[in-house]
């Protein structure tokens, strides 16, 4: 399953519309909203100043991420997600927390000037076990996983 | 003798608060990789301290290979933070400070009747919890090394990993 956000100067949308389409970790959408959430998306202008996943700078992002940001937000933490717009480019990310969070220390805030929105659109995911930032490619970070082998009991 | 699984055998799906206070399993944490699982005595101890910095090296590569750590110890998640941080860590920390589990695996350090923390020990585990190689680390050199866990990691990839060899 792939889900979309559309990202304009005035906000998001979850889905394809109008602006800067992009997917996100599907996870994100498939449980239970959390109201009055704040997002804080950090995106690029455009297509165009999209970065590559495999860029110093949003590898480390991603790592900042682990170590640091995820750890601070504690259980305001609801969920994370880069933005994806092929299986190559990333155009910046999505964090959402619970209730207003400067995103000044948002480390993807590095790469792409974050903006803060008021969203009930996304539900709890809890961040992947370090130090894992590779999945697929054309998934976005940190949603993937590798089937399970055939000989391996993932769900007890 | 320990409760602890030994190589071949299953390793409880350890439900505890990660080092940000978030409740966790092991299963979940694995997510279908081969894991490396560390009982820690805590961050006072030396040896824990020089043993994790070493194997935090193995993060870069460990991040690329998809491969998953976790470290256990009965630190409540406050002071965890606070070490792995220190650590510049990026895997997770469990907190057993309840010892709920450190009951049931049977891994209490015996011979620190203040602390009462994990006896080190080491597993590398299928991405099914399925107990690879055991490491008892009340002496140091019993712990893995940085080569113990690149090999082990290596040989877990090549069971469940189907196109692991073309």
């Amino acid at each position: 399953m792939t889900a979309w956000v559309s990202v304009t100067d005035r906000g998001f949308t979850v889905g394809r519309g109008a602006g800067l389409q992009a997917m996100i970790d599907p996870r994100c959408l498939e449980g239970t909203p959390v109201a009055g959430a704040t997002a804080t998306v950090c995106v690029a202008a455009s297509a165009t100043q999209a970065l590559r996943f495999d860029e110093p700078e949003v590898q480390q992002a991603r790592r900042d991420f682990m170590e640091h940001r995820a750890t601070f937000l504690g259980e305001d933490l609801v969920c994370v997600t880069t933005l994806a717009l092929d299986e190559s480019r990333c155009a910046g990310a999505i964090t959402v927390t619970r209730g207003p969070v400067t995103g000044r220390d948002d480390p993807f805030a590095r790469l792409f000037p974050p903006r803060a929105f008021s969203t009930d659109a996304f539900c709890v995911v809890a961040p992947p076990a370090g130090p894992v930032v590779e999945r697929y490619v054309g998934v976005p970070w940190p949603g993937g996983r590798f089937p399970p082998h055939p000989q391996v009991r993932l769900e007890p | 003798m320990s409760g602890a699984p030994h190589a071949g055998e299953a390793f409880p799906d350890l439900d505890l608060p990660d080092h940000t206070g978030r409740p966790r399993t092991l299963s979940e944490l694995a997510a279908g990789d081969p894991l490396l699982l560390l009982f820690s005595r805590g961050w006072w101890c030396p040896k824990e301290q020089r043993h994790l910095r070493e194997l935090s090296r193995l993060q870069d590569e460990m991040e690329v290979a998809y491969s998953r750590m976790v470290v256990v110890s009965t630190d409540p998640p406050e002071v965890q933070s606070a070490f792995r941080a220190g650590l510049g860590a990026r895997y997770t920390f469990l907190s057993d400070s309840e010892r709920r589990w450190l009951t049931h695996l049977d891994l209490l350090e015996e011979t620190d009747t203040q602390h009462r923390p994990y006896r080190p020990t080491a597993f590398t585990l299928q991405p099914d919890l399925t107990v690879h190689r055991r490491y008892d680390g009340y002496w140091y050199w019993g712990r893995p090394s940085v080569e113990d866990v690149r090999r082990d990691l290596r040989e877990i990839s090549e069971i469940v990993r189907e196109d692991f060899r073309r």
